[in-house]
Parts: structure tokens; sequence; C-alpha cells
């Protein structure tokens, strides 16, 4: 008999456990473990050991390396960190800070493992050895209970004890269908027969998933014990271990695992002296995805193609060579041991009702920490994502986590405070799986991740059943259309039905599940659907058949991008600005105000940074010569009249069109100044008024009239008039209220106000002390607004933090420079108003669930309330349009215009509607935009083709693709010193020299000509 | 209780426990469409058109997978389950090119008919349709991958039915297709060329080259090996267009190997088929009127002294035209020199089995082989010889049974084999008894067989003494612990069951081995029961027919023996003649006597001793020194060229008949086409020769039936057999009366001589064993794709693609001591002659033996083999001869 409690070697101080798991040990892990043997030996360092450890399960930080007893966590740890860790840590007690895991959300260093918010919501039971001990000594694992569950079943429990036992657990599968574990031994100990094999499956086929290859890395004797129970359990005497051929290092360890184990007499012949006998052998599987089903591998065993079967028979009955057989996957057998040890009472209060105990998922894509996150069941899905994850990296926003591996379905913001398990998941059109779990981000698109999958799964079908191999193919084929800009209106609903019959008709699960992918993101995304195929659009920018440069696709205009770009490194801006104003009117306002979406899809920011497109305009508008003015060409009078309603960017953009067309064109403005929002919301320190002027002078010089102060509340006034078509552009200029009591002074402003104000030059008080409430740009642009207009302190009041902040970061950074103060989780309760100051009461805030735009909800913590002494209040909250009752519209929420997405037209003929007037705020681009699509539209309505592209630039010439491209970071753009600011409204930003634009140009990296396979 | 009850479609169906839902929807005339299920199959669930809705079952389950069980509610008619079913067929139809006009499967396609149940007529999916190449490398058939639906039929035929394994499903996804192994033209695979595959294809993937369909079918035997498939011919025109193989009750279930699925329409209309009589002229065959060739035959053959002429009779024909001749050589000639070539192959299975046994055939039958416990394959190259039993095998051995091969060479079943006994050729005796010797040894002996059935066990244990395994590993080659391990698994793996050919027969000692075998069956027990046995597996397709009418120099009809008086007495009176008693001459005997001028005339029907005959140059100047030869025949072969007077016969195509197969199955062939030109069935021109020179007497049959009515009456064992009860399967003999329904297994209560007869044994080597000259062992067989001499199969192309010559197999060691390279023309010498043919350098030869066929005329092998006989049987050892080989210049 062995003494299960024989203590792995002790005495030490220290030891460095260095992990060895496939991930870290292709970071050169063992390399670094014999350098740091070598070197304690060089030192002569005594009580000082080097040891080894499978998978942590955080293979992003690899190499890992956790000295204990302190239980100091080295993430990225390379050879030449050696010295250091064996001087500093291992020799003098001084650990190396360096190498600490940072967080991804606050940024800071956190030194010990079980700190580490990756770690710490984590309830790790399948893992619960990955990452502690030995897995190449078998006294490593007895040391910490190992076998004793092995040796309870043999000499305590009856095989229906134990059967029993499981089943009140609530165990289920973990390879994905969550079939209750008890209930399979059940069946399997129940069918006839002398023969029954025992098989585990470790076939890890899903792209990205490693968890079974880790829990085998880690810790083989859990698996290994865990069959030995389940085969005494069900009367086997012969296992399998079904393994990828893809994992040596797991292959070896298994091995080594079950050669100890049967050394030790914990396998073989009468094992710990109960007269049962186990012999296990191990397969490698010859990659094979679909052999992860287990009648394909069971076939796979026996030689034969890997190819599912159909059941009844199941394999309980006749499976492996006939015989009763029973597979588990590797998670359900590591789970075995534990619950065994501490009873199924322990184990079933773990998860929810119907899911017991925990689950393990392989969390990547578009995630700060990746890596294998062992979770209670019934989690909700945005603490994997966000407290474990550490949300979406890089500031982007959260589109859709995929479950399940790739056939599992895509799930959208609207799940993600629905809990992880088999019933929830199944509910959502989703799955379990085995447990891979990819976070996707604003940069993917949901049409592509659909046929991403769907290919993956379409080649991995063995091909036996008719609708797995032909109905994916044929389902695969209209993506790729679709992806191509070949798609057609009705594909979406021959997917669907395609989708539904080949689930209905495969054979196994393989095809049963395969179409998931397709079925959620058509569920949650049709309009990215429809986007692809009616417009030709992919928001994530990246279907290559659709997407030539990512930049100009996602400009709302369509501006050339790459095509400018490359005018303005040849040192050509008058070029440069007429390849931007063939598609808008406004480049020099949109190359100092543009939020600038092309910057964000830059493929170049997947190198190093984004090149800098919205300064590069900027430089191009500065350097103008008036080019393009050569190629203007106004078409000769239609005669027919044009009323716009509004002199913002869409009206003024339709406005030039629609001139050029040869349509005489009046732009009625209720204000005195021309301009809309650019004139009197957008602060004159990022958009100069002379310069917005130019652009305007421009436009009425092609024929636009533009009538100031002159408000215009009806439609019908003006189509008595005699205009033969109306465009309303009347923007959102109503700001929101705060909703609290005692908003109503005068010292609280309304920030579409208080800018207007402002901007048109009156006389503006604020007082020392202001306080801004909202999160947005106007909230920003209020707040160095009242610096400028003499404030000495300004805070901003923001409820949630700044995660979720929808300020352009790059204004938040100025302000920040410029002293005003972000207060985050922080609510307005009551304003209470004095004589000569305001009292604003606030509440402090917590984030709860997460709402439908994905970001989590802010919730008030009762009696946290507390007051703030302010002069001024401005409420940059919200604005919506401020539409005349007389118009007489359908209006939307928001108080919105409702239109026909595609033309902008209204239910009353000959009427157009486009900007924030349509959108709510948006941005200048997007209304220019609408203004080109009202253009389009209200030519069309009047008899013309509807083509207002024209050809300003000349031709490029001869140019080549960029080779390659070596990293460089973008140019900074220099800024006003903050001391010179604060005095007026000086512009801020400086502009890019000729050189540095030349200089930032040359990192365009030309997607525009890459070829085309 | 196997009855069970379930509804389909609101029917109440019954149906039998183990039966699938389809099945028992098809039992009840329900269809339900299906792509890939085939009862010859294994359930697949491929192609999803059977899928059903089942009470209280999820999702859709495919009927040909699901059991029924008592009490199940099915749905086959429902929106969902058409839902599948009209996209499946949608998305193949999507997948398949549209030129149905033009494919040779047109009107006989599965997919076209669904399709149209369905009444699919548009089609919601874009072609996806492959340009893959086609393989038209197979001189029967095309292998179209883009018409192919993959429904896997024909690698599951390939694997299921036949074992051989040539294609396979690779790739996955969209790109899985059905291929060879490496992706090889099927030409250069392990493709037997069977066509299986190509019969279960039910679309135009698998199509025959020659694509011109029957008018109707005329159900026959096929006339190659002894294994007895039935047939269908397909008739248009007259003309024999297309075999298939019949399905319900038949010993080969409607699976057909090479030679019968294309390798009988060629040489049914072959050109050079003979015609009209030719009688020599001046030293020239010329053609001549029947009259004037019979009169010539009736004048010559009757002017001899009954000592003096021999008939050989023939294997190839129907059991009425072996029993006419035989009635022909004893009741007109006069005499009992009336022979065939079974002496050449089974005589000493015939003379050993009915010494042990009381009987010479096959104990059981071909359908028990698959559920052996354990096959000892010895001295049979059974995938080659007997392609349909081959298949068994290894259905067996997929089954779970143990397979024993015992064989000099590698052959095919090597690779299905647990034990592979590789014995120096000749050596079986040793080898047997070496078997039997571990298996008393180690007690695993049946004693309550050996007391209650058998006798003469102690002189048989007290021979064994001679065989301790010292000696058994010295004399065979086999190590002790080999031999051992065979003799334990053949002793503990019951029901065991022993086949046998040449490789037993054909020795000096060959009627020892067909003992030896007795003796290990009885010794553990293994006769007289289902799947056990010794079971020899006759060559020719009426081999055993032909000893049963009594076509044999020592035999009546019935094995009745002709020096037995009362016997005698008996046929006399039947005949209305006085019959010689002295025993005749044993073929090898007939050519010694030519060759020596005391024969002078010989009667040849349907035989070609010129290719067949060991020492073959002796047995032609025999024939060239007869003073009168006549050949019946249907080509002019290489006997025919020498005969004074040749009489064209006609195929089994072309009249009615029986023929008995290996297991004692007599089974009818039907005339299918009128004979070709002025040619006549054999039975129409011995009558007439029994006319003529008995004035009519005894020979007046207007149709073979009444010719087996006479056999019946005068063969026991065939008593209750006549054409009336022969349409439905045939009847395996003994079948002693109208109401006996035929005999599947022999000896199960008593064995027909009444107890088992051990007999003791000692080990005789060859007659000619390798020596300095002659340094190398000849062992001779044969190639799948030719049959005997090749008369029939060299008339067919594509056969003759797969295997157009002789090739000298010898084992690499031995090549390269001689210079010899693979494809090196080679001249292989013996005592008796020389023969060049073609090298083909092959470990499937053993150090020191050469192998080779006898199928080819221009190497005929024959000429090297040996004339030494077995004293018991008379056959000669064909098996062993000593040859050295030369390179040809």
């Amino acid at each position: 008999m062995i003494d299960l409690q024989a203590n792995r070697s002790s005495g030490s101080q220290r030891t460095i456990f260095v992990c060895h798991g496939t991930g870290c040990v292709s970071g050169k892990a063992f390399e670094i473990r014999e350098a740091l043997e070598k070197y304690v030996a060089e030192l002569g360092l005594e009580g000082v050991k080097v040891d080894f450890t499978g998978c942590h399960g955080f293979c992003q930080q690899g190499p890992i390396a956790v000295v204990e007893p302190e239980g100091i966590f080295y993430t990225y740890v390379s050879i030449d960190d050696v010295p250091e860790i064996v001087q500093s840590h291992l020799r003098d007690g001084k650990p190396v800070e360096r190498l600490f895991y940072k967080d991804p959300v606050t940024g800071e260093a956190v030194p010990r493992y079980q700190d580490i918010n990756f770690y710490r919501k984590q309830h790790r039971i399948i893992l619960r050895n990955c990452g502690r001990i030995n897995p190449e000594r078998i006294e490593d694992y007895i040391a910490v209970g190992g076998y004793q569950s092995l040796q309870k079943v043999l000499s305590e429990l009856t095989p229906e004890q134990v059967i029993d036992e499981v089943k009140r657990s609530g165990l289920r599968g973990r390879g994905g269908a969550g079939f209750p574990t008890g209930q399979k031994w059940q069946f399997c100990r129940n069918a006839p027969g002398s023969q029954k094999y025992m098989i585990c499956n470790a076939d890890e086929g899903d792209p990205g998933a490693f968890m079974d290859r880790s829990t085998m890395e880690g810790d083989p004797h859990t698996v290994i014990e865990g069959m030995a129970i389940a085969a005494c359990a069900i009367g086997a005497s012969e296992g399998y271990i079904y393994i990828r051929a893809e994992y040596p290092l797991a292959v070896k360890r298994v091995r080594l695992a079950v050669q100890q184990a049967e050394e030790k007499g914990f396998l073989g012949e009468n094992i710990l002296d109960s007269g049962f006998n186990l012999t296990i052998h191990i397969k490698e599987g010859a990659g094979a995805f679909v052999c992860g089903e287990e009648t394909a591998l069971m076939a796979s065993i026996e030689g034969r193609r890997g190819m599912p079967r159909s059941r009844p028979p199941f394999p309980a009955q006749s499976g492996l060579w006939g015989k009763p057989s029973n597979i588990n996957n590797v998670k359900t057998l590591a789970s075995v041991p534990v619950i065994i040890a501490k009873g199924a009472d322990w184990y079933a209060q773990i998860g929810t009702e119907k899911s017991k105990g925990t689950a393990v998922f392989a969390l990547t894509g578009k995630i700060a920490n990746s890596g294998l996150v062992e979770v209670p069941m019934g989690i909700p899905l945005h603490e994997i994502i966000y407290d474990i994850g550490g949300g979406i990296p890089g500031g982007k926003r959260f589109k859709a986590v995929q479950t399940g591996g790739p056939s599992g379905g895509c799930l959208p913001t609207s799940y993600l405070n629905k809990p992880v398990d088999y019933e929830s998941l199944a509910e959502a059109g989703s799955i379990m799986g085995s447990g891979g779990m990819v976070v996707l981000d604003e940069d993917t698109c949901m049409v592509d991740v659909a046929r991403y999958f769907l290919s993956f799964t379409q080649s991995e079908s063995c091909g036996k059943c008719v609708p797995c191999r032909l109905g994916t193919k044929q389902m695969l084929d209209i993506l790729e259309n679709i992806c191509n800009g070949k798609g057609k209106m009705g594909d979406i609903d021959l997917l669907l039905e395609l989708a539904g019959e080949v689930k209905a008709g495969s054979l196994c699960g393989l095809g049963q599940t395969a179409p998931n992918p397709v079925l959620t993101t058509i569920r949650y995304f049709r309009d990215e659907y429809e986007e692809h195929i009616k417009k030709h659009h992919c928001r994530a920018a990246v279907c290559r058949g659709l997407v030539t440069a990512p930049c100009s696709h996602i400009c709302p205009a369509g501006v050339d991008v790459p095509r400018y770009i490359r005018f303005i490194a040849q040192g050509k801006p008058a070029e440069a600005v007429a390849v931007i104003r063939e598609k808008i009117p406004f480049p020099a306002v949109c190359g100092l105000v543009c939020f600038h979406p092309c910057e964000a899809k830059c493929r170049r920011d997947q190198l190093d940074e984004a090149v800098a497109i919205r300064m590069l305009k900027r430089f191009a508008a500065e350097h103008d010569t008036g080019l393009w003015k050569q190629n203007v060409k106004v078409a000769p009078a239609t005669g027919k009249r044009v009323a716009i309603v509004g002199s913002g960017p869409a009206g003024l953009t339709a406005g030039y069109y629609l001139a050029r067309l040869g349509h005489s064109v009046t732009v009625f403005e209720a204000l005195p100044e021309p301009g809309g929002m650019m004139r009197v919301g957008i602060p004159s320190y990022r958009l100069p008024k002379d310069i917005l002027k130019a652009e305007i002078i421009e436009i009425e010089d092609i024929g636009v009239e533009i009538r100031t102060n002159t408000k215009v509340d009806s439609v019908e006034s003006l189509l008595e008039a005699g205009y033969d078509a109306i465009f309303l552009a009347m923007g959102a200029h109503q700001g929101l209220k705060i909703g609290v009591e005692g908003e109503d002074s005068p010292r609280v402003k309304e920030c579409v106000d208080f800018l207007r104000d402002v901007n048109l030059g009156k006389k503006v008080e604020v007082g020392n002390r202001v306080a801004v409430i909202g999160g947005g740009n106007a909230a920003v642009d209020s707040a160095r607004t009242a610096l400028r207009l003499g404030a000495k302190e300004v805070s901003i009041v923001y409820r949630r933090t700044s995660a979720e902040m929808p300020a352009s970061p790059e204004e938040v950074e100025e302000a920040l420079k410029e002293g005003v103060q972000i207060q985050y989780l922080l609510a307005p309760s009551r304003i209470i108003n004095h004589d000569n100051w305001l009292d604003l009461e606030c509440v402090r805030m917590e984030l709860g669930q997460m709402d439908a735009s994905g970001r989590r909800r802010p919730e008030p913590i009762k009696g946290s309330e507390f007051s703030m002494g302010f002069d001024t209040i401005v409420a940059a909250i919200g604005q919506r349009p401020d539409i005349h009752p007389k118009f007489n519209l359908a209006l939307g929420r928001g108080n919105v215009i409702e239109v026909d997405p595609d033309t902008l037209a209204i239910s009353r003929e000959g009427v157009f509607a486009g900007g924030d007037v349509v959108s709510g705020p948006a941005s200048v681009i997007q209304a220019i935009a609408d203004g080109r699509q009202a253009a389009i539209s209200i030519d069309k309505y009047l008899g013309g083709s509807g083509v207002i592209d024209e050809t300003l630039a000349p031709p490029e010439g001869e140019v080549a693709p960029l080779e390659e491209a070596e990293e460089k970071h973008r140019l900074h753009m220099p800024t006003l010193p903050v001391e010179q600011r604060l005095s007026g409204f000086s512009q801020v930003e400086l502009g890019y020299s000729q050189q540095m634009a030349i200089e930032e140009a040359n990192r365009c990296l030309r997607c525009d000509l890459e070829e085309r396979e | 209780m196997d009855e069970i009850r379930l509804t389909i479609d609101g029917q109440q169906v019954e149906a039998r426990k183990g039966m699938t839902v389809l099945e028992a929807a098809q039992a009840a005339d329900i269809y339900i469409p299906t792509l890939c299920s085939d009862p010859d199959l294994e359930p697949y669930g491929g192609c999803r058109l059977c899928v059903v809705e089942i009470e209280n079952m999820r999702g859709l389950p495919t009927a040909c997978t699901t059991p029924a069980t008592d009490g199940m509610v099915v749905h086959t008619d429902t929106p969902a389950v058409n839902d599948v079913r009209r996209t499946v067929v949608e998305l193949l139809i999507a997948d398949h090119p549209s030129d149905c006009l033009s494919c040779p499967k047109n009107q006989q396609c599965d997919l076209q008919k669904i399709a149209a149940y369905l009444g699919i007529t548009e089609q919601r999916f874009p072609k996806t349709t492959r340009v893959l190449p086609v393989d038209t490398s197979n001189p029967f058939f095309d292998y179209d991958p883009n018409r192919c639906i993959q429904c896997a039929k024909c690698v599951r035929t390939c694997n299921e039915i036949t074992g051989v394994g040539a294609i396979d499903l690779a790739y996955r996804g969209y790109a899985s297709i059905v291929t060879t192994f490496g992706g090889r033209l099927l030409i250069d695979s392990i493709c037997q060329s069977c066509g299986e595959c190509v019969a279960h294809c039910p679309v135009g993937a698998l199509a025959a080259k020659d694509a011109r369909q029957p008018v109707r079918e005329v159900e026959t035997t096929c006339p190659y090996c002894g294994v007895g498939c039935q047939i269908n011919l397909g008739i248009r025109h007259g003309q024999v267009v297309k075999v298939i193989g019949k399905k319900e009750g038949t010993v080969n279930n409607g699976h057909l190997c090479v030679k019968g699925r294309f390798g009988i329409t060629e040489f049914v209309h072959h050109p050079e088929r003979l015609t009209t009589p030719l009688v020599r002229r001046n030293g020239e065959l010329a053609e001549a009127t029947w009259d004037e060739a019979l009169g010539e035959v009736v004048a010559k053959l009757g002017s001899y002294d009954p000592n003096e002429v021999a008939v050989i009779s023939s294997a190839k024909c129907t059991n009425e035209e072996n029993y006419l001749m035989q009635k022909f050589a004893r009741a007109v000639l006069g005499t009992n020199n009336v022979e065939h070539c079974a002496r050449l192959c089974h005589a000493p299975t015939v003379a050993g089995l009915a010494q042990a046994f009381g009987s010479g055939a096959m104990t059981n039958s071909i359908g028990e082989i698959a559920g052996a416990g354990c096959i000892l394959a010895i001295g049979t190259n059974t995938t080659e010889a007997h392609p349909i039993i081959g298949w068994e095998v290894k259905k067996a051995v997929r089954n779970g049974g143990k397979l024993i091969v015992a064989n000099p060479r590698e052959i095919d079943l090597v690779r299905y084999a647990d034990i592979w006994l590789r014995h120096h050729p000749g050596t079986d005796v040793a080898l047997l008894m070496g078997m039997c010797r571990v298996i008393v040894d180690e007690g695993l002996l049946d004693s309550s067989f050996i007391d209650e059935r058998c006798e003469n066990f102690d002189a048989f244990q007290e021979s064994l003494k001679a065989f301790d395994l010292d000696f058994v590993e010295q004399t065979t080659g086999v190590s002790k612990e080999r031999v051992a391990e065979a003799a334990r698994m053949y002793a503990t793996n019951a029901p065991a069951t022993i086949l046998y050919a040449m490789g037993i027969t054909q020795h000096s000692h060959g009627t020892d081995n067909v003992i030896a075998t007795a003796n290990l069956a009885m010794l553990t027990g293994n006769v007289g029961k289902p799947a056990t046995g010794v079971n020899p597996l006759r060559g020719q397709n009426n081999v055993q027919g032909a000893c049963d009418v009594g076509a044999l120099p020592n035999v009546y009809p019935g094995y009745q023996p002709v020096n037995n008086p009362a016997i005698q007495e008996k046929f006399e009176a039947a005949w209305g003649c006085s019959l010689p008693a002295q025993p005749g001459l044993t073929i090898t005997e007939i050519f010694d006597a030519a060759y020596n001028g005391q024969i002078k005339a010989v009667y040849i029907m349907g035989e070609n001793p010129v290719l067949s005959e060991p020492d073959a140059k002796h047995a032609a100047e025999a024939l060239r020194r007869l003073e009168f030869l006549v050949v019946q025949d249907v080509f002019l072969t290489e006997t025919a060229q020498l005969a004074h007077v040749v009489l064209p016969g006609v195929t089994f195509a072309e009249k009615d008949g029986t023929f008995t197969n290996t297991e004692r199955r007599v089974q009818r062939i039907r005339k299918a086409i009128e004979p070709v030109g002025n040619s006549k069935p054999d039975w129409w021109i011995t009558c007439q020769l029994g006319k003529r020179m008995r004035r009519g007497n005894g020979f007046k049959f207007a149709h073979p039936y009444q010719i087996m009515d006479e056999i019946a009456d005068l063969t026991p064992s065939y008593g209750g057999i006549s054409y009336d009860r022969l349409d439905d399967g045939g009847l395996q003999w003994p079948c002693p009366t109208k109401e006996h329904p035929g005999t599947p297994i022999l000896h199960t209560t008593m064995f027909t001589r009444g107890k088992g007869l051990f007999m003791p044994l000692e080990y005789k080597p060859s007659m000619e064993l390798p020596d300095s000259d002659y340094p190398l062992t000849l062992t001779t067989g044969r190639s799948l794709f030719h049959f005997h001499t090749g008369t029939l199969t060299r008339k067919v192309k594509g056969l003759n693609v797969f295997r157009g010559e002789e090739l000298v197999e010898m084992n690499p060691e031995d090549a390269l001591a001689l210079g010899i390279a693979d494809g090196d023309m080679v001249k292989v010498v013996s005592r008796r002659g020389e023969v060049e043919a073609k090298a083909k350098v092959t470990e499937v030869s053993p150090v020191g033996v050469v192998f080779m066929t006898f199928h080819f005329a221009e190497s005929p092998t024959n000429q090297l083999t040996n004339p030494a006989l077995d004293p018991k049987s008379k056959i000669p050892e064909f098996k062993v001869c000593a040859v050295r080989i030369e390179k040809a210049k």
C-alpha cells in the first residue's frame, strides 16, 4: 500500500516554478528553467529550488514563473531576466517589479497570483492543480490528495454508489452536450457484456480552445484518476485516451502519467488489492475535428475513417468494437475525483439548478486577458468578459461573444447579463460546447464571422451526410457571395431555410450545430447582412470583397483616403484636397473636427498606430491652392427649386451638390450665422470661424442661396412658395434636461445654449467654479469653453467610468491637460439654489448590469449623497431635434424624423430629411453623408440621374503598393502650450508642417493597391 | 418474441425483431426513399433521405439505422421529413451534372427516381458541380467522381462484401471524394475489378463502359468456377449484353467476380466461335456439314476395339451432357475409358474423403463460412480461384472469426490472417499431422466426438508419434511455436472449418493430404455441424457434377463402382446392353496409352489437355499419335487444332441443363439465346452419335430435363432431383427422394460410411525435389482474371488488360542470384521441357519457389510439370516440380 499522504519534498525556502505548458514552452520556458537552474547553482544558493508546473491558463502573459511561497507571479519572462530574478528575488528576497502582471484596466502592477483579477473571480475545480504541481511527478499529485478518491471508490464504495454520487452531484458532460454523466455511466453499467471500454475524449478540436490540453499538460493524473473511477463504475477493464496528435506535450505527460500510475499500482492488474483491473491505452488522433464526436472517435480508434454513425445503438450498448463503451470529456473526468473527495452535495451547490459545478472556457479574441477561465456555472457573461477578461482592449466596443467553438452561436450585448449555463446558452441559440469563448468587438464583421466559422465546419465535415457536406457548402457559398458584395436579397431567407434543414437533417452534432453561427448572427445582426447585400457596406470594414481600403470604406462620405494621402506624400496638398472634395465640400472643417472613423479601422493600427488621417486632411486643406475648382462643373439650370431647412453640414452639403446639378437651392437658417452646429456647437479653439466661413462661401459661390435669421415652421409654407423639393436638416439643437430638482435656475445652463451663446459672441458669465454634467464631446467642449471664459475650477461629473465615456479620448486628454477635472461614477441628484452659488447634490454610482449599449448601467449607491458648490452648472447630457409642431411629421424615439433609410425620403412626397434631425446628435461627417444622400435622392426625384460624384483631382499615375512596412508610430501633432490656451479661443492643434505631413503620409499602407486574388 | 408490431403512417405493420424501421416499412410496402441503404450493406445513414418522425424520439431519425421496436409509431410523410428530403435532393442535384441524357445510368438512376418521386422541379441552389477527371482506366467500367453522390455504397461494397478495400472516402468537407489509396487510377490500385461497386452505385458515378441495357433477363448459372454463382443474362436482340448477379436465395447473394460480371458476354459472341463442324481433309481442317462430321465420327469410332478408345468428358459441360458422355462410352463404345479433368484437380478428394467420411465432397455449404469461428485455409488461393468464397472468408474475419492461412505463397488472404503458416510446398501432411499432434498432446481434442462418431483413432494416434514438432519444423519450415499456435487456434475456436483446394490435392501424396485434413477435423469434432467440416473447393463450374454423374473410369453415376456386379447389372438393365466390368483408364493413363499406341482413338468434349495435362508436351505428342481424335468445343483450342473432326458445341448461354457446384448444389442453366451459327448443344451432339451408333436406342432425348430424369432414376443421391424442383435455388445432394429438401451439411448424425475413419499417415516428400541441376521448386496456380487454359477468358480483352501474359513469380533473393530483374524474359526449364515467360520479382513467392499459372498458351506451363502420380487417386503432381531458370536471350 502506498502512503498517499507522502509530502512532496519540502524544506526549501523558495521555489520558482516555471510554467511548462505548451504556450510557455513555445516561449522558451524549457530554456528559462535550465538557465535558472544553472544560475542558481552558480551562485550556490541553498534552499532555492527550480521546478516547473503545467499550464496556468494565462498563456497570453507567458512565459510565466511563480515564486512560492510568496506567490509572486512573473509574466513575459525571458532568459535575459534570469539573473535579475535569481539575484534580486531568489537571493535577496526583492521581487522584480517590472515583471509583475499589469492590470489592463487600471494599469497597476499586481505582484501576487491571488490578487490578479483574472484569477480572483475564477473557481478552479477542474484546473485546481494546473500551475500548482509538477505534472510529471505522480508524488506531487498524491501530495495534494491525488488518487485518494480512487482508493475510496475501490475500498468503500460499490459501483452503484459511485454512480449515484456522480448523479447526485449533477455533473454533466463537459464535452459540450451536457448529458448527465452519472446517467451515462449507469447506461453503460447496465448494458450486458463482459468486455466494456472507458474512453477519454481528449480530441479537442475547436480552434482556439485548449482547456483539455492544459488539463492534461498540467494535471494528467486527475484525468487518469477520473477515468479509473469511471471504469470501475461502469465495469470496464480497458480504457483509451483519444488525444490529438497535435498535442505532443500533453501526449508525453499523459503517457508518463499512465506509466507512473501503473508503477504505483493505480493502474494495471488488481488495483489497490481491490481485484479491479484497468489498462489504459493512448491513441493519438489524426487531426480530424469530427473525431471529437464519440462514434467517429471510436471508429478512429478502431482504425477506420473517423466518421460518425447514427445512434441508436448508443455507445453504452454498442460502442468500441461493438462493446458497451462510455466516453467522457477530459474536463468531466477531471471533475470526478473532486466530487468523490468532497461529495456530491458540495459539488451540487456550485452552479445553477440545472447546470452544476464549474465550466472552463478558453477566453480569446478581442479581450484584454485571454486564457483559460474556470467559473461556476451560471456566472453572467459580463463578469467573465469584463471582470476576469478585463474587457475589450484598445477602447473598442464589444460587439458579440461566440461560445461553444465553431458551431456555437454569437450572442450580442443584450446577452451580457445572461448566466452562462447549458440552458441559457441554448435558449439564446448558442451552445456551451467544449468551452470556446471568443470575444468580438466592433472591428469584427458578423457576416464574416459566420463565414469563417462555417468554412471551418464545412472543411471539417466528414462528408458522410448530405446536409452537412453539401448544405454547409451552399451556405458557405452564399456567405462568401454576401461578403464579396454578390449577395442577393433572398439570400438571408435561403440561409435561414437551409440552416434549419441542415440542423434537422444532419447525422451528427457537427452538422446539427454548424449553422449556429449563421443563425445567431442573422438573428442578432441581421442589419449587417442587409448592409452587405443592399449597400455593399461592411461596417467593420473587413470583408475583402467589399473593402479595398478600410478607411475609405468606413468613411460615411466615402472619401478616397489612400489616394489623397499619396498626394500629400508626394508634396501635392492641392491635389489631395481635390480628392477630398470629390466627396465632401468641407475638407478643412473635417480636417479639424471629424471624429475620423477612418483611423479606427486603419490597418496600420494593427502594426503600430493608425495613420493620422484627419491631421493630414487638415494639412492638405491648409495648403490648398484651389486646384480643384478647375474641374468643378456646374450643370445648366434645371428650373427646379429646392428648399433646404438648416444650414448645417447636412443642409449645406445637399445644397452644394444640388446646386452643382443645376437646381436652384435656397437654404433657410434660423440663426444669424450659417453652419449649424459647426458654427454654434463647436468651440472655435477647435474650429476657427473663418475657416468654416471660407468653406461656406465656396458653397455659396456655386449658387446656393442662404437665408439666415429665417425660421421655417412648416413644410406647407415652402410648398406654397413653389419649391419642388424640400430637405429638412434642422439638426438637434435642443438640450435635454437633467431631470433633477432645482435645475431651472439661471445658473444652470443647457450646453447647446451655452456653446451657441459663446460661439455667437454673446457675453456669458460662468463664475469661478463650473460643473459640467455628462460625458460626451459636448460636455468636454463645455468644460474647456468654461475654462476659457475664466472659470478657475471646472469639473465634469460623469455617472460611469472613463471606459464608458463617449467623448473622444484626444479631447478628454487635452481637457485634462488644461486642468479640467473629471469625476467618475457620480450623478446629480438635486440642485440647491443659493443666492450666489449652487449646491450640486450628487450620488455615487456603481456599475451594475449591462445595458443595451453594451455598457454597464450605473446604479446609485444609496446613502452616498454629498454636495459640491458651483457657480454654474452646464447640463450636457444630450440633445434632440427641436421640431415645430406645425411640421406635423412622424417622429421617432428621441424626437427624430422618420425616413426611409435608403433614400431619406419621408412619407410626404418631395420631402426628405437628414442629419442630426434624423439620426439624433451624430457627427459632421455623418451629416455630410446624409447631405450627399439627400442630394442624390432629390436629384432623382427631380428627374436627374442622381450622380453627384465628380472627378476633381488629376490622374494619379503609376503607384506601387508598399512592399513591407517597418514599425513607426504616428507623428505627434504639435499643440498650443496649455498656458497660452486659456486666455482665449485660439486653435489648440497647430497642424503638421510639410515635412511632417509627408512623413506621416508615407506611413499609409496603401491598402487600396493591394494585389487581389 | 420475435414478432413486433409498429404503426407506420397509421397503418399497423408486423415486423421481426432486429429489423430496421426501413425494413419494416419495406416489408409492408411503404415506400421510403433512400440512396445509401442497401440490403447487402450495413446501415449507413448518410444520405438522410429516409428520415422519419418517430413518436417519443428526438429529431428526425433515419429509418435505415433505427431498429424497429414493438409499439413504435412512425410517420414517414410529414412536412419536416419532406423538407429535409427535398433539401437533400436539391443539394445533390445542385452538386450533380445535369447531363442525364448522356449518362450511362439514365433512367436507371436512383437520384432521378427520387427527385421525380419528390416532385422536384425547381432548384433553390446554384450549381456547385466540380470538374474532376474521370477515371477511365478500368477496361470494364468508368468512375466519374463528378457524378458521385458519396452515398459510399461503393466503398462499403468494397469493404463489406468483397473485403478488397480498394476504395475509400478521402479528405473532408466538400473536398471529400471516393478514391483509391494515394489517389491512383483504379487500374493501378488493388481494385480487382469485380464491379460490385458498379452494381451498387445508385447513380452514374460508377458505370460499365458497355451501357447497353437488356430487354429481358434469363436466370442461369455462371460458367466459370465451382462456386456456381447465379446470374441473370441480360438479352437484347438475341445477344447477351449484360450479366447481373441474382440476389435472392443464391450462393452469391447477387455478388459476382470480375470474370462472372465482365468475362461472359464477350466470349459468347466472340468472332472466333466455332460455328460449323470441321473435318480434317488432306491434313487441313475443312468446314463440313453436321451429317458429314457425325458420319465420320460414327464410322471411325465404331471401328476400334473398346480397349482402343477413350472418351474425355468435360467439367465445363452440364450434368446431362456428362451423363450422356459416360453412357456413350460405356453403352455404345463398350469401354470404361471415360474420364475428365477432375482427375487433375480433386481425385484425391474423392478418394480421400470417401475413405475417411464415405463421401468425397464438400461437407458444408458456402453460406456457413462467414459464421466460422476459425477457418483453416490450406492450399487454396481462395480470393483468386474462388473469389466469392474468398469474400465469405473475409466476412468471417470481419465477424470476428480467426483465420489461419497455410500457403507457401503470400497470397491475398494472408493480409486478413491471424496466423500464416508458410510451409514448404509438399509438406502439408507434416504440417497437419503436427497440428494434430499438438492438439492431442495438449488435450484439445474432442474425445466424445472421437469416441462416439469415429474409429481407428488409436492407430492414428500411434502414427502421430512420427510427427514430433522438431521434425515438423524441420520438414515444413514453420516454427514449432507457429504450428502449435495454429493448432490451438483451430482447436479452440469452434466452429472451425477447413477450406482447401488444389494446393492439397495436386501432389503425389494428394490423397494423404486430404486424409490429414479429415483427421484434423474429426479430432476436434469439427464435422457435421454448421460452419465446420472439410471443404474442398472445386475448380470448374461442374467438376462436382461431372464426377457425380459418372464421368470417371471406375464408377457409374452416384459413385457406384463399375466392378460391382450388382451395380453393373442395374445399369445393364437400365441401358439395355452389356457393360464392361473392368474400370477404365485414368486421364494420365489414357495419355500414356495413347502415347504407347494402345489407345488409338479419343473423343474429347470441352477439354484442352494440350495445356492442362502435366508434362503437356508428352500429352500433345500422345494426341498427335492417335489415329483418330474428335474434339468438341466452342473454340478451336490448342487441342482441337490436332483433331480429325471438330464438333462445334455451344456455350452455357445457348442450352439448358444443370451444373453442380462445389457445395453439391445442383443448379439450372437456361437457354438464353439461340446457338451461334451452326453450333449445337453438346447433349444434342452426343445424342446424335448415340442414336447413329446404336440406332436410336437410349439416346432419344428431346430436352435435357429428360436426361436428368434418367440420372435421378439411376443415381440415389440425385434421386429426388428434377428440373421442376430446381427453379428456386437448386438442391444440394444427397437428395434421394422427391420430397427430400437436400442436404446442406453432410455427416450430421452419422458419417456416410457410418463412422469417421481416422487414418495413420506418414510423411512422403514430393517426387521431384530441387537439386543442383534444377534448384528451384515450381508450383502452379491460377490468376483471378483467367480461367483454366484461358479458352474463354483470353477472349475477353479487358481481362487481358489485367493479366495478358504468363508471369514467373520469383523471390527477389533468387532473382538477384540469377541476375534477373522484374520484367525480364526468363526461360524456365524442367526435365520435361522449357517455357519462356516474363519474370515477376516478388516476395509473394518464398525463396527457392517459383510460381506460374497455366492460362497462357504462349507459355505452356504444364510442359514443365511432373506427371508423377498419387498412387491412390492417380492425380499428377502439378504443385511441385524441380526447375531451373535462365535469363532468356
